[in-house]
């Protein structure tokens, strides 16, 4: 006991003396557990969260129409709505009754200001509705029939931006829809019988559990830690190898030897633990405001996974003890002689792991594949398993540079040998260089695979508005224009489109049949004619009825618009009709286009080229097409494509400046979201910081090393130009073989992870990973090439004695 | 009894066409109370004798005893704590671990045999006094002169109640007054009854010693005369 | 040689008798060089004779006769401390010739005569380190005459040494042809016409 006593005190006073030594370690591991613990805690805020919908629920019922008569489950609750169209916009405000202290749908409402609706009368808006209408506190709103005075400000805090105006349980009206809010078990909801025509969507499917990813994350960074740590404290065994040898003489025993590296592991992983801690959350609680207007709900800072927080912190601290325990056992094991001549052990042959590497990286992929949520060990171990795999690998390349020393000039030559030579050390840094920029790419190529996989909720890119003729867009009625409004629709969108710094709006033709009646939609208050439409006919009591969400309108096949996708003219066949981006269109039925449509045998020719958003030209009919269906072109709105996507700001002023046209025109774009894109370049950015950080401090807990070869080259007259050139090229081929080997890992994960849906990783996002494989050890070079110049401190003084 | 004694000592490294003999069957014994020198040129396995007195190293073929207990056959451990308690090491350069005290590092083999910090403590500073070190207990290693911190080894090598005493050029970065300094405190502690072991390539080194033993190419090729008395000296002078 | 300017050395801190002068310069040069009456009283005649020292004509020969240093004394004394000895000329050393003719005598193991050499000049060595180990170093005078001694020692042991690793060389790697190179004569010719 005395010993261990004696030697624990000997590795505190070492690490108290030299702890500027160690000052490289502790801060990559001080980095590695800030960013897990500011991880872990935007990992559970930046996906939306269920409650947007659900609130408490675990099942949605939407019905449309009237409230059907429902079954009995342990809580429900009613909410009904109605759209609120709003002049110049096809997204409505959603007019709910629902009360603040619902049973299930409370926790969808939060009061910022004034109280909560209680009359007839009274209304509470959000804050982009009080925008749309020019609200403010106090205001008296007049909208169709109703007149309410606006008692309070809301939002829902679970979606910043869900635009509705709320009253008091039963004063909708006559709703258009009805949600219904249930909490049941899978069990009991199936139990009870559903009233027809319910949409039913479970709480699972609305998202991947935040605790998974919670997991998986803090997963990936113990194992960044751990690897950090073991690059590290392989230096530093080899550092202390001759005071290990010392004590080893006097009659110290195998065990001591290890305890006084494990010691330190503790003291450097604790301390990492404890400031990382502190940094990662002071980092959050600063960065909470600004990710609220990101991820577009409020989070609450302080509700942070803290049990998860503080097992990591201590996990954190036992991995740097077993991330020192293998240097610690390589140091006692070295013969005392050896050691106390401060000679490294002859590095293992890299092949030996290799194999032994293969096979968990096999593994682990298999375990990938085979994931899934519910199971998130299995998960867990596949993201081990890679890491592992790679580790094991990482050895072999770094031997691989050996031979290709032999052709570089001198400076380069001595970077590269000296990798190979400390493999140990060089192993484990590769392996967390290689993390890092594994989980850049995994985060670059995800984000892709992510939205290939769910595209997402809306009917146009993030980048596209259509100003439609009609408030209903082109469903319904769409008004015949004359000459001066035709004009002043023109120059409206042409003024839109220099708003968001759109290209030239294309414009968009629809089929009108000669049999068409002139109709007229009443809550829009226009008339005209309906263009040729594609629908689902469903069978509802004796009718026929066709959903406007499954129609797909035919538009003329202009040069404009084949130019905006790439379609050469050539390409088309003169006999076809139908151009479309829809695989199959057997299910569906012209509608719109009277007689003529019932003997029509349209030729179909599937166009990849054409989008898939259901607002965007689909489907074309070419002037064949036009023919053979007797139908005649009419204007029903135009396409702008901005240069980037969309803000709210941008949205608004095109809805005002449709409305200030005087026409029923509106504008159609993308539901506004929370844009997780902003959230992904982040990551990106943080992503290739980080792995340039930990780049930057292995090479130079590297180098740091080589400070009697320094003195050597000094010696023999090699000047600042020597080092950074050495400097340099030991950054680059880390940075190079890291970013190789990340990539290809990130890439190999994804694969397994998506097996079964590989298309989600058809688009190679060629110039991220160009940035990360070419870029990343560029700028590591040049940035220790510039950095290298500097005399080190250590020259002159060996660090040993 | 021998305190250390090697009967037909013998060391190879390497395999095949790489092979290096560093010891050939060597002899040696060394009585409580005697220095013997080890001289030798550069190569011819005066090290690596040390290492293998020592316990650091087995030897290839051959006995080493110390104390009378063979070394064969020992477990690590009992090699280690064998090293704490009956064998002291002193290096040329690099003796003492930074980071500790003097009286620390002095005391250090002692508490590594687990006795209590305080007693230990106690025993260090006697040591350390016995040196006249006694006001530089407190001082690190870099606050400590090249003498004293051999003269800080020196104590640490003797400390507790060690009977061998191993030397690597031990004054080899000292100037030859403090060298001197340390040899003769090196032959006190011989006087106590410790046996000692001083390698070395230096005839002024050697001549402090009992009996100076020629090593070459691993071999003992000869030895000193116990000398006579220096009387003897003066009378040769004429 | 050195006695002379010994006693001379004496004499300039102030007049001295004769057997006075005898116990101080054994004294002085720590006992290492015992010295008997009569060798003082015969450097004392010569100084005299060459008129470096002055005697008290008054007195008999004898032990109470006193002696001072004249002024042409004290000149010889201090050119002599500042005149470097002789040490250019190299000084026909009996070992270096016995190792010269040991390596050229076919059925000697000059690395055996070397060893005895060797080993003998180490017991000297002992013997003198015993000298200053029973001395606890508080004579000056006496420690630097016995490290004189062990540098001198230590020196030929070292050439031996060297000699030895010579030796073992040439005999190893043999010397390249040596046409013009018969003998010891050409080597010395060749050492002094270095020296131009």
């Amino acid at each position: 006991m005395s010993a261990r006593i004696a030697v624990t005190r000997w590795s505190w006073r070492l690490f108290r003396r030299e702890w500027r030594s160690q000052a490289l370690v502790l801060a990559l591991l001080t980095i590695a557990v800030a960013a897990t613990v500011f991880g872990l805690g935007s990992a559970g805020a930046a996906l939306p969260p269920g409650s947007a919908q659900f609130g408490d629920a675990d099942y949605l019922m939407t019905f449309r129409g009237s409230t059907p008569a429902l079954g009995t489950y342990p809580a429900t609750e009613v909410i009904n709505h109605r759209k609120i169209p709003v002049p110049g916009s096809a997204n409505p405000v959603d007019l709910r009754d629902q009360s603040p202290t619902g049973a299930l749908g409370r926790s969808m409402l939060r009061l910022d200001e004034g109280r909560y609706p209680a009359t007839a009368g009274e209304i509470a808006v959000s804050a982009r509705t009080a925008g749309l209408f020019h609200l403010a506190l106090g205001a008296t709103w007049h909208e169709g029939a109703n007149t309410w005075t606006v008692v309070g400000l809301v939002e829902n805090p679970a979606n910043l931006l869900d635009t509705f105006a709320l009253v008091p349980p039963g004063q909708v009206g006559s709703p258009d829809r009805v949600t219904v809010l249930v909490r049941a078990t899978a069990a009991q909801f199936a139990a009870v019988h559903r009233p027809d025509g319910a949409e039913v969507q479970p709480r699972d499917s609305a998202g991947t559990d935040p605790a998974f990813i919670v997991l998986i994350l803090a997963t990936v960074g113990l194992l960044f830690v751990g690897l950090l740590a073991a690059a590290g404290f392989t230096v530093l065994a080899q550092r202390r190898l001759r005071a290990l040898g010392m004590l080893a003489a006097i009659g110290a025993r195998h065990r001591h030897l290890r305890l006084v590296m494990l010691a330190n592991g503790a003291v450097v992983g604790g301390v990492a633990a404890l400031l990382g801690g502190v940094i990662g959350l002071g980092a959050w609680l600063l960065f909470v405001p600004r990710l609220e207007t990101i991820v577009q709900h409020r989070i609450d800072r302080f509700g942070l996974p803290w049990l998860p927080l503080l097992l990591a912190l201590v996990l954190a601290t036992l991995t740097a003890i077993a991330a020192a325990w293998w240097p610690a056992r390589a140091a006692a094991r070295v013969p005392v002689v050896a050691a106390l001549a401060a000679r490294p052990p002859q590095p293992r042959p890299a092949h030996r792991f290799a194999l032994l590497g293969a096979v968990l990286l096999a593994a682990g992929l298999t375990l990938l594949a085979v994931n899934n949520p519910d199971r998130p060990l299995i998960g867990i171990g596949g993201i081990v398993g890679t890491a592992a795999g790679v580790l094991l690998l990482a050895p072999l390349l770094i031997a691989a540079l050996a031979p290709v020393a032999r052709a570089c000039p001198v400076a380069a030559r001595i970077a590269l040998r000296d990798l190979a030579r400390y493999r140990a050390r060089s192993g484990a840094a590769l392996a967390a260089i290689s993390m890092a920029t594994g989980i850049a790419a995994a985060i670059i190529i995800g984000a892709g695979a992510a939205q290939a996989a769910s595209p997402s909720g809306g009917n146009l890119p993030d980048n596209e508005l259509v100003v439609w003729l009609t408030p209903n867009g082109i469903q319904g009625p769409i008004p015949q224009l004359d000459a001066a409004q035709t004009a002043r629709a023109r120059s409206a969108v042409s003024l839109i489109a220099g708003l968001v710094q759109g290209g030239t709006p294309i414009g968009l033709t629809g089929g009108i049949s000669p049999d068409a009646r002139i109709e007229s939609a009443d809550e829009a208050g226009v008339s005209g004619k309906p263009v040729v439409t594609f629908a689902i006919p469903h069978r509802v009591g004796g009718d026929t009825e066709y959903h406007g969400d499954e129609m797909i309108p035919l538009l003329l096949a202009t040069p404009e618009i084949l130019q905006r996708y790439g379609i050469p003219a050539g390409s088309i066949d003169p006999e076809t009709d139908v151009l479309t981006s829809h695989r199959d269109l057997s299910g569906y039925r012209l509608i719109g286009a009277g007689r003529a449509a019932e003997n029509w045998q349209p030729k179909v020719q599937y166009e990849a080229g054409l989008p898939a958003y259901s607002s965007d030209p689909t489907t074309l009919i070419t002037e064949h097409g036009l023919k053979a269906l007797g139908v005649s072109p009419a204007p029903v709105g135009w396409l702008v494509t901005a240069a980037k996507e969309l803000t709210p700001a941008q949205v608004d002023k095109a809805e005002q400046t449709a409305r200030g046209a005087g026409l029923a025109l509106s504008v159609e774009t993308r539901p506004l979201a929370a844009d997780l894109s902003r959230l992904r370049t982040g990551a990106t950015a943080i992503g290739a910081g980080v792995a340039l950080g930990v780049l930057a401090m292995t090479v130079g807990l590297i180098r740091s090393e080589a400070g009697r070869d320094l003195r050597t080259l000094a010696a023999n007259g090699a000047g600042a130009g020597t080092r950074r050139r050495l400097t340099a090229a030991t950054a680059l081929a880390l940075a190079l073989l890291g970013a190789v080997l990340g990539t290809a890992g990130a890439y190999a994960a994804l694969i397994a992870w998506y097996h079964q849906n590989l298309h989600a990783l058809a688009a190679v996002p060629v110039e991220h990973l160009t940035g990360l494989i070419v870029g990343l050890p560029l700028v590591a070079a040049a940035a220790s090439w510039l950095l290298a110049g500097r005399e080190p401190a250590g020259v002159a003084r060996s660090p040993l004695d | 009894m021998s305190v250390l004694e090697m009967r037909d000592v013998s060391k190879t490294y390497g395999q095949g066409p790489a092979e290096v003999a560093a010891l050939r069957g060597v002899d040696l014994a060394v009585d409580p109370g005697t220095m013997v020198a080890v001289m030798g040129p550069s190569g011819s396995g005066k090290s690596t004798l040390l290492t293998i007195a020592g316990s650091l190293e087995s030897p290839t073929a051959g006995e080493v005893l110390v104390s009378g207990a063979p070394l064969a056959g020992m477990s690590r451990d009992e090699l280690a704590r064998l090293r704490r308690r009956s064998i002291g090491y002193v290096f040329q350069d690099f003796n003492l671990l930074p980071g500790l005290t003097a009286v620390e590092n002095v005391s250090l083999p002692l508490e590594l045999d687990g006795l209590s910090g305080r007693r230990a403590r106690q025993r260090g500073l006697e040591a350390l006094d016995l040196l006249g070190l006694a006001d530089r207990a407190g001082h690190f290693p870099d606050q400590l002169s090249g003498g004293e911190r051999q003269r800080v080894a020196i104590a640490r090598a003797v400390v507790g109640d060690r009977r061998l005493l191993l030397a690597d050029e031990p004054t080899g970065a000292l100037d030859s007054v403090t060298g001197e300094a340390v040899m003769r405190l090196i032959l006190a502690a011989c006087k106590r009854g410790v046996a000692a072991v001083v390698v070395t390539h230096d005839a002024q080194l050697a001549s402090w010693a009992d009996r100076v033993v020629f090593l070459r190419d691993g071999r003992v090729i000869d030895h000193t005369s116990p000398p006579p008395g220096p009387e003897s000296l003066l009378e040769a002078e004429r | 040689m050195s006695v002379r300017h010994a006693l001379l050395a004496l004499l300039a801190e102030g007049p001295k008798y004769g057997l006075q002068l005898r116990e101080e310069f054994v004294e002085r040069t720590g006992e290492v060089w015992p010295l008997n009456v009569g060798q003082v009283y015969t450097t004392l005649q010569r100084l005299e004779r060459d008129g470096l020292v002055e005697s008290d004509d008054a007195a008999d020969p004898g032990p109470q006769k006193g002696f001072r240093i004249t002024e042409g004394g004290e000149q010889e004394l201090t050119g002599w401390l500042r005149t470097p000895p002789d040490l250019a000329a190299p000084p026909r050393d009996e070992l270096v010739i016995k190792i010269l003719v040991a390596a050229r005598m076919p059925g000697v193991d000059v690395h055996d005569v070397i060893q005895v050499h060797r080993r003998y000049l180490v017991e000297l060595m002992q013997r003198w380190t015993r000298l200053k180990e029973d001395e606890d170093g508080t004579d000056l005078s006496f420690a630097l005459v016995v490290d004189a001694e062990l540098f001198r020692l230590d020196s030929v042991i070292r050439w031996l040494d060297s000699a030895d690793g010579r030796l073992r060389r040439a005999s190893v790697e043999p010397a390249p042809a040596r046409a013009t190179n018969t003998g010891p004569l050409p080597k010395m010719r060749r050492r002094v016409g270095g020296r131009r």
